[in-house]
């Protein structure tokens, strides 16, 4: 298990290596000299230049490259332009929301996409399977601002039961009314995905030897579906998850934007509208960090839960 | 012997399977199920007010009214007007116009990349790791994340949003086309016209990628949905159509400030959003089942 681990972890190595060479490219392609922008419009040519060898700007690039990574490493990721603090200071403030809303929506989604797959699985073929399978089309088809758009429209504004802009605190700290509705409106971009694989795969398993033995050894129905059908079933939903993991992230971006959630994403696109590009570098950076970290973590679990694969 | 007499291979791949429908009955299963084609006409008859926008929309969808701002829908203006007093349903409708576009350039240009890498990679093995390493490294961005960074890079646009579409969609369409070419690879018709000295180009194309090509189109017609969705939500960052130009995703993101006086601003571009994707996933799940049952989990 452990040089299986290793070795994913060997995998990444070159998908990092291209997450920060684009992250690089963002510094070096920028329209404007950087110099000059931090110099400010009217300053002479000699601290222009000044900046430029303070900054290595007149070195090689493949040279800048890795003089580039070294900073990285040491958490050196340059200053915001418009608030000239430093660009790690601004990402070690907004990963936590962002964080705390991935795992909102996916503790919101998982449980209901596994339960509306398993209950569709267990009445196939009923008008119950077909209203759930028709739902799931629906939320995969669903724009994630559209459901948005509505939950702040009717729970949030009409009927005034959450807020729905910012970031009251930690969920520890009384915050959890502020993430219920962005959570809710990320996680629904899930629950169509995962409630429909999970169907499959439990329909699937439910044929299998072992739920017949089940069954014949006098076991409650219950205890088939839950024990023996849906543990098996649970694998190939892990692995959706993983490949997931680009709609809860580009889904967070969005979500972040519409409830003024202080979190990474919204952070990116606001140094983007304002050409604040080493904050808008360092956040993507880490936002294309946490996705290759995602899946990681997604085959690390896979290869925990079905033992098979440790064998192969 | 001529090459000619090879140069049959998709019929031979057609005898080995003869579940595989022909061009006439795919149109009859299609027409046959009501779903798709429901699905399918309203995608057609959305895709007809896109192309003939300037003569289907009602109204000039840039003029301003202030005078008649914010009106709810109404015999006059089906869709309502937006906040400067433009009629929303023409601004639909060339919004629809431009959110098509965009995915449908992502898609044929991502489709046309990503099946020439795949097929590229089964063919010639020893390319085979380079692409797949490549491939491997663009499915580390998130389509949103590209159009983030191209929009830092180039300033926020169209071209942002096409970018971000087509990086989007190379690398899955490279993985799907690989496998397909993989397998054709191992069928005795590529042994046989490379003994009778055809050459590559031949090999690749009339043996290759005319047996893969079916395999890669049910894919993009499937990841069409998807892909309109990354697209529309680009543009709803304001990295993509800047205004006045109407794309369906940006008209959200305005409407959004006068969500509380005037809903239908904003829940109307995303309803028409909603629609076409959705008409897009269920034609797309039945062209699956009758073009390719493979495909099917």
């Amino acid at each position: 298990m452990g040089r299986q681990i290793l070795h994913r972890l060997l995998i990444s190595v070159p998908a990092l290596l291209g997450v920060l060479f684009l992250c690089f490219c963002l510094l070096q392609v920028v329209p404007a000299d950087p110099a000059m922008i931090i110099a400010g419009p009217d300053a002479k040519a000699e601290t222009i230049a000044a900046i430029r060898l303070e900054l290595g700007l007149d070195r090689p690039i493949p040279i800048q490259f890795f003089e580039y990574i070294g900073r990285v490493i040491q958490g050196d990721l340059g200053r915001s332009i418009i608030s000239n603090r430093m660009v790690i200071e601004e990402l070690g403030q907004t990963i936590g929301p962002t964080v705390e809303l991935m795992l909102g929506a996916m503790l919101m989604a998982v449980p209901c996409g596994l339960a509306l797959g398993t209950l569709a699985a267990v009445k196939r073929g009923t008008i119950v399977d077909r209203i759930i399978m028709a739902f799931s089309v629906a939320g995969v088809s669903m724009p994630v601002f559209f459901i948005g758009l509505i939950l702040i429209q009717y729970v949030g504004f009409k009927m005034a039961l959450l807020p729905f802009t910012g970031r009251t605190g930690p969920v520890w700290a009384g915050g959890l009314p502020s993430l219920v509705l962005p959570a809710v409106t990320l996680g629904s971009v899930l629950i169509g995905p995962i409630a429909r694989l999970t169907r499959t795969a439990v329909l699937e398993v439910l044929g299998a030897d072992f739920v017949r033995t089940a069954r014949a050894k006098g076991l409650r129905e219950t205890a088939v579906i839950v024990h023996h059908a849906l543990r098996n079933a649970l694998i190939p939903v892990v692995t959706l998850i993983g490949l997931q993991a680009a709609f809860l992230l580009g889904g967070a971006v969005v979500t972040e934007t519409m409830f003024a959630w202080p979190g990474v994403g919204r952070l990116a696109v606001g140094a983007i509208v304002s050409s604040d590009f080493p904050t808008a570098q360092g956040a993507i950076m880490i936002l294309a960090i946490a996705f290759l970290m995602i899946n990681l973590i997604v085959d690390v679990l896979y290869v925990y839960l079905d033992p098979r694969v440790q064998r192969g | 012997m001529t090459v000619d007499t090879l140069t049959a291979p998709s019929s031979v791949a057609a005898e080995t399977e003869p579940s595989l429908p022909g061009r006439a009955g795919v149109l009859r299963r299609l027409t046959r199920d009501p779903v798709a084609l429901g699905a399918g006409v309203l995608l057609m008859l959305i895709a007809a007010a896109a192309v003939f926008a300037p003569w289907v929309a009602p109204y000039d969808p840039y003029f301003t009214d202030l005078s008649k701002a914010m009106q709810a829908p109404s015999a006059e203006h089906w869709f309502g007007t937006d906040n400067t007093g433009r009629d929303m349903l023409s601004r639909v409708i060339f919004g629809a116009r431009n959110t098509l576009m965009l995915g449908l350039i992502g898609v044929i240009i991502g489709g046309l990349l990503g099946g020439l890498l795949g097929i590229l990679a089964a063919f010639y093995r020893r390319l085979d790791g380079w692409i797949m390493r490549l491939v491997d490294v663009m499915l580390a961005f998130p389509a949103i994340l590209i159009g983030l960074a191209v929009a830092a890079i180039s300033g926020a646009g169209l071209t942002a949003v096409i970018i971000a579409l087509v990086v989007a969609t190379v690398p899955d369409v490279a993985r799907v086309a690989r496998g397909a070419a993989v397998g054709v690879m191992g069928q005795e018709f590529m042994e046989a016209g490379r003994a009778v000295g055809v050459s590559d180009v031949t090999l690749i194309w009339r043996y290759l990628t005319l047996n893969c090509i079916s395999t890669i189109f049910v894919f993009l017609t499937l990841r069409f949905g998807q892909i309109i969705l990354v697209g529309s939500a680009l543009g709803f960052l304001g990295m993509g159509a800047q205004p006045p130009t109407a794309e369906l995703g940006m008209m959200a993101a305005q409407g959004r400030d006068f969500l509380f006086m005037a809903p239908h601003i904003a829940t109307i571009p995303s309803l028409a959003i909603f629609v076409i994707v959705l008409a897009a996933n269920l034609l797309g799940d039945v062209v699956r089942d009758v073009l390719d049952p493979r495909l099917q989990q």
